[in-house]
């Protein structure tokens, strides 16, 4: 037993716990802190890979990501709002199958992929912010830009719309 | 300590990790004892007054008497707050202010873990506590802590932007993020000097990343009794303080390493005293210079507070990317 894999299974359990839990509380606030453990445990599974730039990118988009959902989820609901849900049975008995479903099918699919061998994980002193920074600006300059300008297009519209709201007041 | 992580996992370098661990935890206990007692005396020296002098010789034991007061005192929990997160939030809190201390190179040998993102690694894990701060703002059922927790997630959201834009210099300089290599890259020059628009930029935004003076809006006294932890007592209470003077430690040693030169000597005749020394000299500098700052100015305005971030900061941090870059590049000889 590795130390690898034991990190590996406390990461995956997290994740995946997360997920779980994130779907079966009723308040928005845990739901969001659920989500959080989610989001940190997978940039976990991405340091364990040799990803770390990944991973840490990952804790630097989400960790803001979560806070500004907390804060939403804060200022949009009651302090002791509940979530209902709907209690269909039938409907859930329909959910149920469709998902087990979905899940036979992607099993199905991962278990039949030829994967790659994969390439052996970098050492933790290379430094893959340099390589990933020299793939992003050569090879796929055009699709990085385009990336770009859709968060600005998307941004713009955020403002353009928040201000038509303020000009009605 | 490098070669340790590479090894197999047995009982042996697991008792080695938790080791180190604790030794570094006890360090950091040390420091925040007698840091809350210099903050005591020297802000009690500028205005004047003498200062804790009555627990053992010349008041040295006043904190271990305050700490072991909220330790023993009774843990109590708001009526109808949020059980589990009550609970959670203190540990969330604290753990990313221990945790970005792995990566810190105190000295040449003294170091947990060299990650070649480490710069990188401080700032997204520090973005967690946030998220402690707004859980124990809400958990407590509030309306001061809710308030005190909204301003501060406003704040340190904001504040990220421009402290992270505020180093992207060095980066630029060094051409890497791994802090010990900036720190060799400072041997000639410290980058305070070429790089001396980020730092002040940088000090401005850690002070507001800090949550102290004149940044201190999410636990301003006066307004908010005592912001997001007001319903905390006993050793919850405890937690959220040490993860406050935590983060202070984290922000003077990043400093030192990004700004200061970390362990270098001033000047390098003067390299037969141990880098260690150095670094302590140099942490302990901004240190005083935090305490000096809560004497000396008044809390700052919470309308001035966003527009000052994004309107002052963000630009003279770009405005110095820009500069750094437009130099790099003449340097190498482009125009």
């Amino acid at each position: 037993m590795t130390g690898e894999f034991v990190a590996f299974f406390i990461l995956s359990l997290l994740t995946i716990g997360g997920a779980v839990f994130m779907i079966s509380f009723t308040r928005v606030v845990h739901m969001v802190i659920s989500l959080g453990i989610t989001f940190i445990s997978i940039a976990g599974l991405f340091v364990l890979v040799g990803a770390e730039f990944v991973g840490v990118a990952q804790v630097l988009v989400y960790s803001g990501a979560i806070s500004i959902l907390m804060l939403f989820g804060i200022m949009l609901t009651k302090h002791d709002a509940y979530d209902e849900g709907t209690g269909r049975k039938w409907k859930n008995r329909f959910i149920l199958l469709f998902v087990a479903l979905v899940f036979a099918l992607l099993f199905w699919g991962i278990q039949n992929t030829a994967w790659p061998a994969s390439p052996p994980p970098a050492a933790s002193g290379v430094s893959n912010a340099k390589e990933i920074g020299l793939v992003v600006f050569t090879e796929y300059v055009i699709p990085f830009e385009l990336v770009s300008v859709l968060l600005l297009v998307a941004l713009i519209g955020a403002i353009i719309m928040a201000k038509k709201e303020g000009d009605n007041e | 300590m490098s070669t340790l992580l590479q090894q197999a996992p047995s009982l042996g370098n697991t008792i080695w990790f938790i080791l180190a661990a604790v030794v570094l935890l006890a360090v950091l206990l040390g420091f925040v004892t007698y840091a809350i007692y210099f903050e005591r005396k020297v802000i009690g020296w500028m205005q004047l007054r003498i200062g804790p002098n009555r627990v053992g010789p010349l008041g040295l034991l006043q904190t271990v008497a305050d700490v072991t007061k909220l330790l023993l005192k009774e843990d109590t929990r708001p009526l109808h707050a949020d059980k589990a997160l009550f609970t959670l939030a203190p540990i969330l809190a604290y753990a990313p202010a221990f945790a970005v201390l792995a990566v810190m190179p105190f000295t040449e040998s003294i170091q947990f873990a060299d990650l070649g993102i480490g710069l990188l690694y401080y700032i997204a894990l520090s973005g967690i506590t946030v998220l402690g701060v707004i859980t124990a703002g809400w958990a407590s059922n509030n309306k001061y802590s809710l308030i005190g927790g909204l301003r501060s997630a406003a704040q340190m959201i904001s504040y990220e932007v421009p402290l992270v834009m505020s180093v992207v210099g060095i980066v630029l300089m060094t051409g890497s993020m791994n802090l010990r290599e900036i720190v060799e890259a400072q041997r000639d020059v410290w980058n305070i000097v070429p790089q001396f628009i980020g730092f002040v930029v940088f000090i401005v935004a850690a002070q507001a990343e800090l949550n102290r003076t004149p940044f201190d809006l999410p636990e301003a006294e006066s307004e908010l009794v005592a912001g997001y932890h007001v319903e905390y007592s006993g050793f919850r209470f405890a937690m959220f303080m040490l993860a406050e003077y935590v983060y202070m430690f984290g922000m003077g040693t990043l400093i030192t390493i990004l700004f200061l030169g970390g362990w270098l000597p001033i000047h390098p005749a003067l390299s037969f005293i141990p880098g260690i020394i150095w670094f302590v000299l140099k942490f302990s500098l901004y240190v005083f210079f935090q305490f000096w700052l809560r004497a000396t100015m008044p809390r700052m305005r919470v309308d001035q507070l966003m527009s000052f971030a994004w309107k002052v900061l963000l630009p003279v941090a770009l405005f110095n990317i820009l500069l750094t870059a437009v130099v790099i590049s003449y340097q190498n000889g482009m125009f």
